[in-house]
């Protein structure tokens, strides 16, 4: 159950720091926190019921994180390679 | 009668063509297209004439529409009229390769001649109603985009529309009919409805309403009074249309209609009357619009109005083997006379005005003669077509009643004064234009020769019995639509008749030759004027029906656009509202991010506190 | 379970090594704090029978990923963490306040959790346990195979991203085609006028 609480600190931290934080790759650190906040979580239930099917998905989450920070990264580059800058305060396009 | 699956291809092949030049009629090109067009007709007509010479032929695709099979019936009467479409048809697709050289919208018109001979085609040969409206409704189609072919120009796209609803009021009769005929008998076969009128056992009245409304149906077809409004105008087609469609075949598909039906008829003193009087007015009304024109293609569409009438009068007064020997008569001077006109409309570079033409018989020699010839066949001179068709008519006419005699001689005497204007106004006199005229190429030309004989000798299939030679035509035809005997004329009073028309005919040319080459008096000049309008038919209808409905029209649109200030008035909050919530649409990555973790805090905490 | 020394320990550690990403000023700094506690969080997967997701935690994510994370950085010089301007200085506070409402709402949420009495063994959740499962038609062999497939995609978007020129060197189409079907001009022309040069 402590497990339970220390999941939901580490995920209020890391929402913290993903508002906080004004450069990209800080953002992307912090929502890696919350993601591993979650599999904590999932790891935590999977002891309390019993499951095993709890730790597949965090195997899966392990993957997929790996999968998304491959592309979040390049983007990150990509971004970083034309516009000189990693804040994401500058980057304000995304309105319509 | 065996089955055949040669009747859906006599049909398919006109269709194929439609099809194959509507998606690739540009890659084929000119004069490709309209050979190959051509040639499906061709072949229709070969396959027709096959199957007509076996004896006939049918086709039923049983279980169509529940309860009414698709059927094809191809005997004496249909056939007569696909030799007539299909033949008559080949001859003006190919007069119509020299006539639409150069037009940009070369394939797409064959395309669209090809489609309506398949349509009439299905019009000719269908035996169940549904299939014959089907025809129907697809030669008014094809009229449509054909009147309307050259859209660009406003004249013609309303002429085009004014067609397609004037004959939508005869489609609504024909529906009717259709809809009263299956309630009383079940069946919409006419093959079957033949036997079960015989059978009796109905209301005579209601039969009687369901023939009113065919009859309408026909009236809208076939450019009768008071539905004739539209073909004048229909002349904004290209010339080959005007022969073919609304000369030769499309607008005798009303006659044709009336004559497969006679078994509803022939008893019925009432309608047979009412198809009297309005071919009558018809035969008048064309007669004397035609000698005001100055438009060639309208002098020809009006002199066609004032056949249909006649064809009409023949129906009425219980002749259907001779009203359909009129429509073949007809088809050969009548397209004739417009490809003669065709040509020399093709000579003078686009040039419609009389007024501006004169003096072709210089220029044009061998259209001359065809416009002679058809001159001759249409005025009823002896021993052409024309007169054969036209003085059986008058010998049924008598028959009838003395005094139709002789208003039917008074029309054939405008008849063959309408004619020979049309010939002396563009053959005769000085050329007053100033296009250098030139006669057509070959493959215009050829036609007209193969009509010219047509037109010369096609009568002689249906001479009166006095003269003592075979009538090929009457039993021929009688077979398949029914006999119905009437008395024959004594043979002094029918060669009186004879005598009569003919002399009647040439005289009346003869005056009209010298009458129409001086100035005219003043009271043609005033007679013409009318004439011009057409009397003022189109006048009459527009206060009578056309501006009371568009004020109608109008009234209602005024009540939708109330309707739509208001939806726009809605439209406009919703706008304001939209445009208050864009403005959360920041740009600004981490004011998402906070709205993303406010909402999960209030979902979790719904969910929790539920 | 009861609270002990080492929970307690882990507990400080995990939420301190947490605090130390999110405020630290070096991001190198924050990225080897996230590695701590992950390495953390991997001790307390063993404690909750997850033997072979914790290897896999220290392994993909304390070793591979984090790395990259570190690799990008220095690549683009990004240790500063007060880049440009901010345009929000007082969301600090309000994300502050926003992190312990949140906090406590998903306490509150898990307290209310009631666990089933004598929930059976985890096998110590090692790799004899999760492959059966693992490789199941059943359970979750499609989704592994839908997981490897994303994981190849990502590597080609990541090379795509990060590489446009040499893609169209090698072959002759532009990584990232126009709307209008022209040929995308070169980068240099690309670069959006606007764009502000802040370091």
């Amino acid at each position: 159950m402590i497990w339970l609480v220390a999941s939901a600190l580490l995920f209020s931290i890391g929402a913290y720091g993903a508002l906080t934080r004004r450069t990209a790759i800080l953002v992307f650190l912090s929502i890696e926190l919350m993601l591993n906040a979650a599999a904590l979580s999932l790891i935590s239930f999977s002891k309390l019921t019993g499951s095993l099917d709890a730790q597949v998905v965090v195997l899966f989450i392990i993957a997929i994180a790996a999968a998304e920070v491959a592309v979040g990264l390049g983007l990150i580059v990509a971004i970083f390679r034309r516009r000189e800058t990693t804040s994401v305060d500058e980057l304000r396009q995304l309105r319509g | 009668m065996q089955e055949t699956l040669l009747l859906p291809l006599i049909i398919a092949l006109p269709l194929l063509g439609f099809v194959i030049l509507g998606l690739f009629g540009k890659r084929i090109g000119e004069p490709t297209a309209g050979w190959l067009a051509s040639l499906l007709v061709l072949g229709s007509f070969l396959l027709g004439l096959f199957v007509l010479l076996q004896g006939g032929g049918k086709w039923t695709l049983s279980e169509w529409l529940p309860g009414i099979p698709f059927s094809l019936n191809l005997d004496n009467l249909s056939g007569v009229m696909l030799m007539v479409v299909a033949g008559v048809g080949f001859l003006i697709h190919v007069w119509a390769i020299g006539y639409m050289h150069g037009d940009p919208g070369y394939s797409r018109f064959f395309s669209y001649f090809n489609l309506f001979i398949a349509a009439m085609l299905v019009l000719i040969l269908g035996d169940s109603l549904p299939v014959v409206f089907i025809g129907w409704e697809g030669v008014g189609l094809a009229s449509y985009l054909l009147i309307g072919f050259w859209y660009q120009e406003r004249v013609n796209a309303d002429s085009a529309r004014k067609a397609f609803i004037v004959n939508r009021i005869g489609d609504l009769g024909f529906l009717l009919a259709m809809g009263l005929l299956w309630s009383m008998f079940g069946t919409l076969s006419i093959s079957e409805l033949v036997e079960k009128v015989e059978a009796g056992g109905y209301s005579f009245t209601t039969l009687t309403l369901a023939g009113f409304f065919l009859l309408i149906g026909a009236i809208g077809k076939s450019a009768q009074v008071p539905l004739m409004v539209w073909l004048p105008d229909a002349m904004a087609g290209p010339t080959p249309v005007s022969a073919l469609i609304h000369a030769a075949t499309m607008v005798t598909a009303g006659v044709y209609l009336l004559v497969r039906h006679a078994f509803m008829l022939h008893d019925d003193a009432f309608l047979s009357g009412l198809i009297v009087a309005i071919g009558l007015l018809t035969a008048f009304y064309g007669a004397l619009c035609s000698l005001g024109q100055w438009d060639i293609k309208r002098i020809v569409a009006y002199t066609t109005l004032s056949q249909l009438g006649f064809m009409f009068v023949a129906v009425g007064v219980g002749a259907y083997w001779v009203a359909i020997f009129h429509i073949v008569t007809h088809a050969f001077f009548k397209a004739l006379m417009f490809m003669a006109s065709g040509s020399v409309i093709h000579a003078l570079g686009g040039e419609q005005d009389v007024r501006k033409m004169g003096g072709m018989r210089k220029y044009l020699p061998a259209t001359h003669l065809h416009g002679l010839i058809a001159t001759f066949a249409s005025g009823g001179l002896v021993p052409l077509a024309g007169f054969w068709s036209k003085d059986a008519i008058l010998a049924y006419s008598f028959e009838y009643g003395p005094w139709l005699w002789f208003l039917m001689l008074v029309a054939s005497v405008l008849a063959a004064l309408y004619s020979i204007r049309w010939y002396v106004v563009v053959f005769w006199g000085d050329y007053r234009g100033k296009e250098h005229p030139h006669e057509s190429p070959p493959v215009m030309l050829w036609p007209n020769h193969i009509l010219s004989v047509g037109a010369l000798g096609v009568g002689f299939i249906g001479l009166p019995y006095v003269i003592d030679y075979k009538n090929f035509i009457e039993p021929f035809l009688t077979k398949a639509i029914g006999d119905f005997p009437h008395e024959k004329l004594p043979v002094l009073t029918e060669w009186v008749l004879i005598l009569t028309s003919a002399v009647v005919a040439i005289a009346a040319l003869a005056w009209g030759f010298r009458f129409f080459q001086q100035k005219m008096p003043a009271w043609y000049e005033r007679f013409q004027a009318a004439a011009l309008q057409g009397f003022y038919a189109d006048a009459l209808y527009n206060t009578l029906l056309v501006n009371p409905a568009k004020g109608l029209a109008e009234l209602l649109f005024g009540g939708d656009r109330g309707l739509l200030a208001g939806f726009a008035g809605l439209g406009n909050l919703m706008g304001g509202l939209g445009s208050l919530l864009a403005r959360l649409e920041t740009g600004s990555l981490r004011f998402y991010l906070a709205g993303l973790l406010v909402a999960l805090v209030l979902l979790v905490g719904w969910g929790v506190m539920r | 379970m009861s609270v002990g020394f080492w929970e307690i320990l882990a507990l400080l550690l995990l939420a301190g090594s947490a605090i130390a990403v999110v405020r630290l000023q070096n991001a190198v700094h924050a990225a080897i704090a996230l590695i701590a506690n992950f390495l953390v969080v991997a001790g307390v997967y063993v404690a909750l029978e997850a033997r072979f997701v914790a290897m896999v935690q220290i392994i993909v994510y304390a070793g591979a990923i984090v790395v990259l994370f570190l690799f990008v950085i220095m690549l683009l010089s990004a240790a500063n963490a007060n880049v440009g301007q901010d345009l929000m200085p007082r969301l600090p506070w309000v994300a502050g306040l926003g992190a312990l409402g949140l906090a406590g709402v998903l306490i509150f949420a898990v307290t209310r959790f009631q666990p089933p009495t004598g929930p059976p063994s985890l096998g110590g959740g090692l790799p004899q346990a999760l492959g059966p499962l693992l490789y199941d038609p059943e359970k979750w062999l499609y989704a592994l195979l839908a997981v490897g497939f994303l994981l190849l995609v990502a590597t080609v978007a990541a090379v795509v991203l990060v590489e446009p020129e040499r893609i169209i060197a090698a072959t002759g189409h532009s990584a990232h085609p126009r709307r209008d079907g022209q040929p995308n001009p070169p980068l240099a022309e690309q670069k959006d006028e606007k764009a502000v040069v802040k370091r």
